[in-house]
């Protein structure tokens, strides 16, 4: 009977259609919901000032990597603080590792004790190089992703973090803007879903009575939109708008922006480079 | 010393403002306002112009030239424009496209401004950042022929800028509150 046959075949393709869509339509909006609890989430207060933190500052072409050391000198930077710090630059970058060294030796010449060696310079693969084809440049963001998940669970071979860090993971993630920037945020919410589900599924196996993880906030990530940007957000700002936990802007017009409705909004800091 | 330091950008060339610094009605200018060295970064493309008019026997008003097309930083250059005694430097001018890294570098050293967009570059955040600036009386902005009459409005802007260095703590409170810091 080919009449039914064909008939039961529209069907079947229907009905996968119809699973497509619903499977589509949950994922994204557990997507939206997850991102919109996580942005509003506020760590409680629980960490004493001068424990071992880890920060992690993201460096990019020579603008972004300028005005990030900028900020920081500008901040009057405490390394007693943010007791150890892993900069992340692009490979073949070397004026932003030139850059993040010189600042570390002005760090020590600053300071009275011997805080020498408490940071590191780690390299990931361009997401896309100046000139890169479009074609292939999924292809290299991937890896740069992949190459940015695996610095942020501390398994690149170049980290030597200390001892008295009770995680690999970085405490808070500073970062004001190039490619590899969206990758390290996207990669830090992604680790913090994980964790968050195993947390919650522990808790409801009734193997742990109390969560830990909520006891120290981990992969925190404060994004500052480039001084150069007056009135409209760079792409990097647009993608990590909905994925940072901070938002500053340097100009008032900049001030107030959110990703949609219920997320948190951009927060005018004035000028931090100057 | 008293120098002018005068930046086209690295990448795109900038002849119109290179050709009008050369001109002896700007080099006159700069004489009268005491400037003593014109440095200019020139950019690609930009040598043949520079080396011709080295090579002619134009009038240089006692002004001492050097030029380059690149140098990977030119921070040290910038420097020679702030007031220093030591050296026996005095507050100088720069002269930029409207290269956000140079203006922002150029803010830092609290050196009067002038900003000279160029109009063969369409980059419209970039131009926005010149108007919003000039409009704050932080730079000057100038077209390639006013340039020259732009020196003296820049020299009277007060090095206001540097006043604002102080007590923005809004990065370090943020950060300390995203590590949720016992106070």
């Amino acid at each position: 009977m080919p009449f039914s046959l064909a008939s039961s075949f529209w069907d079947l393709l229907l009905w996968c259609f119809v699973l497509a869509i619903t499977l589509g339509a949950s994922i994204l909006l557990v997507l939206l919901v997850s991102l919109t609890i996580s942005q509003n989430t506020i760590p409680s207060k629980c960490r004493p000032r001068g424990s071992p933190t880890h920060l992690m500052i993201v460096l990019g072409s020579g603008g972004h990597t300028a005005e990030m050391l900028y900020m920081l000198e500008r901040m009057k930077f405490a390394p007693q603080l943010y007791t150890y710090r892993t900069y992340l630059v692009s490979s073949g970058d070397n004026f932003s590792a030139d850059k993040a060294k010189a600042f570390e030796a002005q760090l020590v010449q600053n300071s009275q004790d011997h805080t020498h060696n408490t940071y590191t310079i780690v390299t990931v693969p361009r997401a896309r190089r100046v000139h890169q084809s479009y074609l292939t440049a999924p292809f290299s963001t991937l890896q740069c992703f992949w190459a940015c998940l695996s610095i942020l669970c501390g398994l690149h071979p170049g980290q030597k973090l200390p001892k008295e860090y009770s995680s690999f993971y970085p405490d808070l993630i500073l970062t004001n803007g190039p490619a590899t920037a969206v990758c390290v945020v996207a990669g830090a919410k992604l680790i913090r879903f994980f964790l968050c589900l195993a947390n919650i599924t522990t808790l409801c196996l009734g193997l742990r009575t109390t969560s830990t993880s909520a006891s120290t906030p981990k992969l925190r990530t404060i994004y500052i939109e480039s001084w150069a940007r007056v009135s409209s957000l760079s792409a990097s700002g647009v993608l990590l708008l909905p994925l940072v936990d901070r938002f500053l802007v340097q100009w008032p017009a900049q001030a107030g922006r959110r990703a949609w409705w219920g997320m948190k909004r951009t927060q005018y800091a004035g000028w931090l480079v100057i | 010393m008293k120098l002018c330091f005068v930046t086209v950008g690295a990448t795109a060339s900038f002849q119109k403002l290179l050709e009008q610094i050369l001109s002896s009605q700007f080099l006159e200018t700069l004489a009268k306002r005491h400037y003593t060295h014109l440095l200019i970064q020139y950019g690609k493309d930009g040598q043949q112009v520079f080396q011709n008019f080295i090579d002619s026997d134009q009038p240089h008003h006692g002004l001492t030239l050097g030029g380059f097309d690149f140098k990977p930083s030119i921070d040290a250059q910038m420097m020679m424009t702030v007031e220093r005694e030591a050296l026996n430097q005095e507050r100088g001018l720069i002269i930029c496209h409207a290269g956000s890294g140079t203006i922002l570098a150029g803010l830092r050293l609290g050196v009067p401004l002038i900003v000279v967009p160029n109009p063969d570059l369409a980059d419209n955040h970039q131009q926005e950042l010149a108007d919003e600036l000039e409009a704050g009386q932080y730079v000057i902005s100038s077209s390639v022929k006013d340039v020259g009459s732009a020196i003296s409005r820049a020299e009277t802007q007060k090095a206001e800028v540097l006043s604002m260095r102080t007590g923005n703590t809004t990065l370090a409170e943020s950060m300390s509150d995203e590590l949720s810091f016992l106070d």
